[in-house]
């Protein structure tokens, strides 16, 4: 059957519409001023932890309030290393990864015994029980903190290339995972878990999976921020403002996408540049903003654009190859 | 005959809501079994505790001839059950093809290659071949219903539940449900079938079941059972 419907649909244009886009982010070190750098520094980052938090929430339906554990273990664990153990960055960071990874692994037992609201609650909950206890344990100097004397050592150009790599790295990592096996049980669980379930799909490994997956990616974002914001305490690092933002900009992008993710950092960081201006009430324009894509594009921008028109950047569909003879009986196909 | 699936003294209950007690009934190898019962009835019950979605008060399930009572719905989808939901489940936002993939996928015992083979051809039987790269909430009620079969079948299943793939169809696409149900049957697949739709029983089944007051009250050749009393009083009676 000769069905030109059938045929997977190139687009070459995305594919150079994405390289120019990466290429000028990258060439920004080159030209761009002090101001910008450190705004696109930030965007990078909020784009990683948009992209874990949708890829938790919108697609293996782990509503995290507790993200802001992982943040904030990666940055303990940069300042750990580096102030007092005087290691380098590299080093740093795998340890950053391994600790959100196993602390992931270990919580997960408790946690993924809650089901919904519970377990959104339970995050949250080991969230402010580390925040209490890190404030409290010597070894990570109580409620003092540390200051990142590492994070003067490298210039801001520096910081933003491993900002640019970590939040394109995010894309890409999401990117991909979709179109693997796993890929395809996330889409199938983000539509209709028990459906998925019916059908054969491992909901608990493929959860365990991501949360652990994006514990790493979250912790190893955590440190590349506290990297560039040098200051880290118990109160900063484990708030629940990490996961706030994460919420606020799946939602707006579209929860289930991953242009959405990228809508939702852009809007965000936008959004924050203006905010410092009314510190106290931040929070609430933040919430209003969002209670209002709720109620008006309640599928968040990208997914009313992508349910309008179809639009999408990142196309995960899998395409099918033509065949010659079209089939005849269930059972040739069932004796392959 | 041998018997592919056995159901020995199934109950269930919500609340002070007893749906099914003590059920028995068997189904044979490569048999059509249609059940019919009014709403309420605990068809669609049945079925999910068939699937492993609910836990029966008492009773058991055997399956090939192995205890399945306390075994996992992804273990049993993976030993061979198929299902269709009477409200269809497709995936909303994943094309007809992709969700006919997540059953040969996840469902079936594969290689990555005939999963992509099977999702494929799976479509073209069932009627679907030209909306493969349609999104399944683009889909219409027939089409969609036959995605449903689409993604049971591409898990390649030994027994198929089939939950009123019928009902709200017009007559001539009656007849492309009642065909791709003989092919399931040529293909050797035992299939349990429920249906408002008594025409339809009469002409796709092999067996029928009365299922009423949480049991089965009569079984037997389909038209016989049509023509029975207890189809009369219990089912037919509720129509006037
Ligand atoms: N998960 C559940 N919790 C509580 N009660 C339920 C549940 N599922 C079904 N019931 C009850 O079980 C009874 C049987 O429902 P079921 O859906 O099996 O009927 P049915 O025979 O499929 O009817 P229909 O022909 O309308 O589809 C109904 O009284 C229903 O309210
Ligand atoms: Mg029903």
């Amino acid at each position: 059957m000769e069905d030109k419907t059938l045929r997977k649909e190139k687009n070459p244009l995305k594919n150079i519409i994405i390289l120019v886009i990466v290429a000028f982010f990258a060439s920004l070190t080159l030209w761009g001023n002090a101001y910008f750098i450190n705004l696109l520094t930030l965007l990078f980052l909020y784009l990683s932890l948009a992209q874990m938090w949708n890829l938790l929430a919108g697609y293996s339906g782990l509503v995290s309030l507790g993200q802001q554990i992982f943040v904030g273990l990666g940055g303990y664990c940069l300042a750990i290393m580096t102030e007092k153990y005087h290691q380098g960055l590299a080093l740093s960071l795998v340890v950053a990864v391994a600790v959100c990874v196993a602390f992931a692994f270990v919580i997960s037992f408790p946690i993924f015994k809650m089901r919904g609201v519970y377990f959104t609650i339970g995050t949250w909950i080991v969230a402010e029980a580390l925040m209490i206890f890190f404030a409290n344990w010597s070894f990570a100097n109580y409620n003092i903190g540390y200051n990142i004397r590492m994070g003067y050592t490298f210039s801001p150009n520096i910081i933003y290339l491993m900002a640019y790599i970590i939040g394109i790295g995010s894309v890409a990592l999401v990117f991909f995972l979709l179109r693997t096996k796993t890929g395809l049980a996330l889409m199938s669980m983000r539509d209709n878990e028990s459906a998925a379930e019916v059908r054969g799909v491992k909901l608990y490994g493929t959860k365990l999976r991501i949360f652990l997956l994006t514990a790493g990616y979250t912790g190893l974002t955590g440190a590349v921020l506290y990297l560039n914001m040098v200051y880290l305490t118990p109160d900063s690092a484990f708030t629940i403002n990490w996961t706030v933002s994460m919420v606020f900009m799946v939602i707006i992008g579209g929860m289930g996408t991953i242009e959405g993710g990228i809508i939702g950092a852009v809007v965000y960081v936008i959004i924050q540049q203006y905010l410092y201006n009314f510190p106290g009430i931040s929070m609430i324009i933040l919430g209003a903003a969002a209670i209002a894509i709720i109620l008006f594009l309640p599928k968040g921008i990208m997914g009313t654009l992508h349910s309008r028109y179809g639009w999408e950047l990142f196309s995960v569909r899998r395409g099918l190859q033509n065949k010659g003879a079209s089939v005849t009986s269930l059972k040739d196909i069932l004796m392959k | 005959m041998n018997e592919i699936l056995k159901v020995e003294n199934l109950s269930i209950s919500f609340g002070s809501n007893h749906v099914l007690c003590g059920l028995n009934m068997e189904l044979y190898e490569n048999e059509v079994l249609g059940i019919i019962g009014p709403n309420g009835a605990g068809k669609t019950v049945l079925l999910n505790i068939l699937s492993g979605i609910l836990k029966p008060t008492a009773g058991k399930i055997w399956f090939m001839g192995e205890d399945i009572t306390n075994r996992s719905i992804v273990e049993r989808t993976r030993k061979g059950f198929g299902r269709t939901f009477q409200v269809p489940r497709s995936f909303e936002n994943m094309t007809a093809y992709e969700n006919s993939l997540v059953g040969a996928a996840f469902g079936g015992d594969c290689k990555e290659k005939d999963c992509l083979e099977i999702s494929s051809d799976i479509l073209d039987l069932i009627g679907l071949g030209r909306q493969k790269q349609d999104f399944a909430r683009k889909l219409g009620l027939l089409d969609r219903k036959r995605l449903e079969i689409g993604i049971a079948l591409a898990s390649r299943p030994k027994l198929l539940l089939l939950d009123e793939v019928a009902g709200g169809l017009t007559e001539s696409e009656l007849t492309d449900v009642l065909e791709i149900v003989q092919n399931i049957k040529a293909a050797g697949i035992s299939v349990i079938w429920i249906e408002h739709v008594l025409q339809t029983m009469v002409d796709g089944t092999d067996r029928v079941l009365l299922l009423a007051e949480g049991r089965d009250i009569i079984h037997g050749l389909p038209q016989e059972i049509m023509d029975s009393k207890e189809v009369e009083e219990i089912y037919l009676g509720t129509d006037e």
